[in-house]
């Protein structure tokens, strides 16, 4: 599988990364950078806010003070206030980051080259990556096993053949991401598809209730577990492969010392592609809150 | 005498004086009390009152920003951020202003800071990263926008300034409610209190008028009887404070008074009987020693040979000795006992004493000049008896002339002055006084015939009449007699 040896080159990679990039000097901590808090911002879905609580936790079981902020919105607006100082850290895709907000079209070779890359750029604005995530992801389309038996699709390439317009549940950014309807009409010369903008999440009811005919999902949702929803092959390799890196703002980096990286750093190592999704599980398939479901994790882990 | 402070007046008097005054100080302190709340309590409502505008304000700002955003998001048009700007600008000083205003419920200052950490998050998370989007990539703003992040950040912060109004109405009402009841209570207790003053103030009247203004008009009363010469007079003595000391120093006076009294009566009595008696007593002796006389001249007077004249001196003696005994007499029981008052013409009076002198004024070839005279209140045989007395002097003293004598009166403010004047000797006003003493002679029996008791016993029976007597002269010229006599009865 392409992917999980990515994940675990990735995986080194970050640890590598984690252990060489650390050339910020750090400060002892004084008493102001000590009861400032932590401001962490999640984006606009269920495996963002479980990061968040899994940051943040620990760092509070540390003995930092914390200010979660959740469900602020897409890559897009949650990396604006980043930048414009109203938060101190978010969990990023390193593909999204490099393709919607560095804007880079061309896929980098590798998720350490991706990794390198999305580091330098953040790095240009104060800002730099913490260790990446075990984990990845990447988004895919995902359809009904009838619809794809009807239609006979096995790639994305075979959305084409469709006469007619496809309709794709979606988030509201899909639109004008590359890794949307932009990439699609450039890499795969599709034209007949079109965005219903649903919250993150909701795509799933959507499919199975005839109202879209594909979805854009993310291949770490829980909601995927035991449906059997075909995901079309992405041949041509839109859908980048994505680990998860905190971005951070260097000054918080000052303030707190390298404890805080530290702290960050071995939850990140933690996540593995298989808790993820676990995670992801308990709160969309089984209701549970993002908070508790993060509890549990840190104290089996010991971080907490 | 016991004395405890307790029984004071002092003390009573002090002790009612502070109880009142406690009273009405605390009457008005409930007064102002009252006022007070009331004012709080509109300043509270007040106060909640411009808390709800300046959250109004701060909710309208909130909203202004949104629209704005939206506004600029879809158009690109700067125009629609212009009044987002404006608002970014001013709700950090409304936010101020609203947890400044709101009321101290910590409830209420918890929501308010709730509501500040959510408004600073919407505008640090939301509308200015969004603001920043949408310069640099609008399509990317645009599709932010759709999932309506910002509506449910700004949908919550309402949902809170609802509650938060609500809540400040409440809390306003309640303590308008709570201060409107203690106002009115304290207003109860203050006008009760001031009910309760006049009372004790009344009470404090009657006390005073019972305990001090009574008992002092009492003795006030017995004072003047005793002045009046009752002397049996007496007032109750029977407490124990300043009222009971006067009570006994009034009674102590009376009792020495009337023992005075009781003693001057009996020794006067004592005189009276002494007198009554020696002049009784006399009169046997010097009638035994006048009948002698005559015997001795009768049998022997022819044997005496020369020695009648020494009878005659005897028999003179024994006339001269008689009438100073009756003069005695006479003075001795001048002015006593009860007076008989009535009604009296003093014309009559002067007639009758004019006839018992009728033989006197024409030996003496006297004449008499009576003026138009009143009425006045008195008893008779005295009043007569002093213009007796008194024509019978004016005739006496003359220096051989014959006297010319003059009845008249006058009224004196609410008495009648009378007088009697003549045109004799006159004497010297040294003498004035002296002459209304009994026995007191300006001459010798030689020259003028009398005992010298006359004026004595008119000065008396003026005196009982309660009025005075006096007299001014002019040696030489004469002397005008002068006595006052009440107009009405006393």
């Amino acid at each position: 599988m392409r992917s999980s040896a990515i994940a675990a080159v990735a995986t080194l990679a970050a640890f590598a990364f984690t252990a060489c990039s650390d050339d910020e000097p750090t400060k002892p901590e004084d008493a102001g950078g000590a009861s400032r808090p932590v401001r962490i911002g999640t984006k606009d879905f269920t495996e963002q806010f479980i990061l968040g609580e899994l940051y943040g936790q620990a760092l509070r079981a540390k003995g930092f003070r914390v200010e979660l902020k959740h469900d602020i919105g897409s890559s897009e607006i949650i990396h604006q206030a980043l930048a414009g100082g109203g938060l101190d850290m978010y969990p990023e895709y390193v593909g999204v980051l490099l393709s919607e907000i560095a804007g880079r079209r061309e896929r980098p070779r590798s998720p350490t080259a991706a990794y390198r890359a999305a580091r330098a750029f953040e790095e240009r604005g104060g800002f730099t990556l913490l260790a990446m995530t075990p984990f990845s992801d990447s988004n895919a389309l995902a359809v009904k096993p009838e619809f794809a038996r009807r239609h006979r699709l096995r790639t994305i390439a075979d959305l084409g053949r469709i006469s007619g317009t496809v309709q794709i549940g979606a988030p509201p950014e899909f639109r004008t991401r590359f890794e949307g309807l932009v990439g699609l009409a450039e890499r795969y010369g599709l034209d007949n598809l079109k965005a219903r903008p649903l919250a993150i999440g909701k795509q799933y009811r959507a499919l199975e209730q005839g109202e879209v005919d594909a979805a854009r999902i993310s291949t770490t949702d829980g909601q995927l577990a035991g449906r059997g929803y075909v995901l079309l092959k992405d041949s041509r390799g839109l859908f980048a492969s994505q680990h998860v890196a905190p971005v951070i703002s260097r000054r918080s980096l000052r303030t707190h010392g390298r404890r805080l990286a530290a702290a960050i750093d071995a939850v990140s190592r933690r996540l593995t592609t298989r808790a993820m999704r676990e995670m992801n599980a308990a709160v969309d398939e089984d209701g549970r809150s993002p908070s508790r479901v993060a509890d549990a994790f840190l104290r089996r882990e010991r971080l907490k | 005498m016991r004395r405890t402070l307790r029984t004071r007046i002092t003390t009573r008097v002090v002790a009612l004086s502070v109880t009142g005054s406690l009273l009405l100080a605390t009457a008005l302190v409930l007064l102002i009390v009252a006022v007070a709340g009331q004012r709080d309590a509109s300043r509270t409502a007040f106060r909640s009152q411009e808390a709800l505008t300046a959250g109004s304000q701060l909710e309208k700002s909130l909203i202004t920003i949104e629209n704005g955003l939206r506004g600029y998001v879809a158009s690109g048009r700067e125009r629609f951020l212009a009044p987002a700007t404006q608002a970014l600008a001013s709700y950090p000083a409304e936010l101020r202003a609203l947890t400044r205003l709101l009321s101290e419920d910590p409830g209420q200052q918890r929501l308010a800071r709730r509501i500040g950490g959510r408004i600073e998050d919407y505008v640090t998370l939301w509308a200015r990263p969004l603001i920043a989007l949408a310069r640099a990539r609008p399509p990317a703003a645009r599709s932010v926008v759709i999932t309506g992040g910002g509506r449910e950040r700004l949908g919550a912060i309402r949902a809170d300034f609802a509650r938060l109004f609500e809540r400040e109405r409440n809390v306003a009402r309640a303590r308008e409610e709570r201060a409107e009841q203690r106002s009115s209570l304290a207003i109860a207790f203050g006008v009760g209190g001031l009910g309760l003053v006049f009372v004790v103030a009344a009470g404090i009247a009657l006390y005073l008028r019972r305990a001090i203004v009574r008992p002092v008009v009492t003795v006030a009363h017995a004072t003047g009887r005793l002045a009046e010469g009752q002397l049996s007079v007496r007032v109750p003595a029977d407490r124990e404070d300043e009222i009971g000391d006067l009570a006994r120093g009034f009674n102590a006076m009376a009792d020495s008074l009337e023992s005075s009294q009781v003693e001057l009566e009996r020794s006067n009595r004592e005189l009276e009987q002494f007198a009554s008696v020696t002049s009784h007593d006399l009169q046997a002796p010097l009638s035994t020693i006048s009948m002698y006389a005559e015997l001795l001249e009768r049998r022997h007077g022819a044997d005496l040979d020369g020695g009648t004249s020494l009878i005659d001196g005897i028999r003179d003696a024994t006339q001269q000795a008689r009438t100073l005994i009756r003069d005695l007499l006479e003075y001795s029981r001048a002015g006593r006992g009860q007076l008989r008052v009535e009604a009296v013409s003093i014309e009559t009076v002067v007639e009758t004493a004019l006839e018992a002198l009728a033989g006197d004024i024409e030996e003496a070839g006297a004449q008499v000049r009576v003026g138009p005279l009143p009425v006045v209140p008195g008893e008779r045989t005295n009043l007569s008896r002093v213009f007796q007395n008194l024509v019978g002097n004016a005739m006496k003293f003359t220096d051989g002339g014959p006297p010319e004598v003059t009845i008249g009166a006058e009224p004196d403010g609410r008495a009648w002055r009378f007088w009697v004047s003549d045109n004799g000797i006159g004497m010297d006003p040294r003498h004035a006084e002296r002459i209304f003493e009994p026995f007191q002679r300006l001459h010798g029996e030689e020259d003028y015939a009398g005992t010298g008791i006359g004026l004595a016993v008119c000065a008396r029976i003026v005196e009982q009449h309660g009025g005075r007597i006096w007299v001014t002269t002019d040696p030489g010229k004469g002397s005008v007699f002068s006595f006052t006599l009440s107009a009405q009865e006393a």
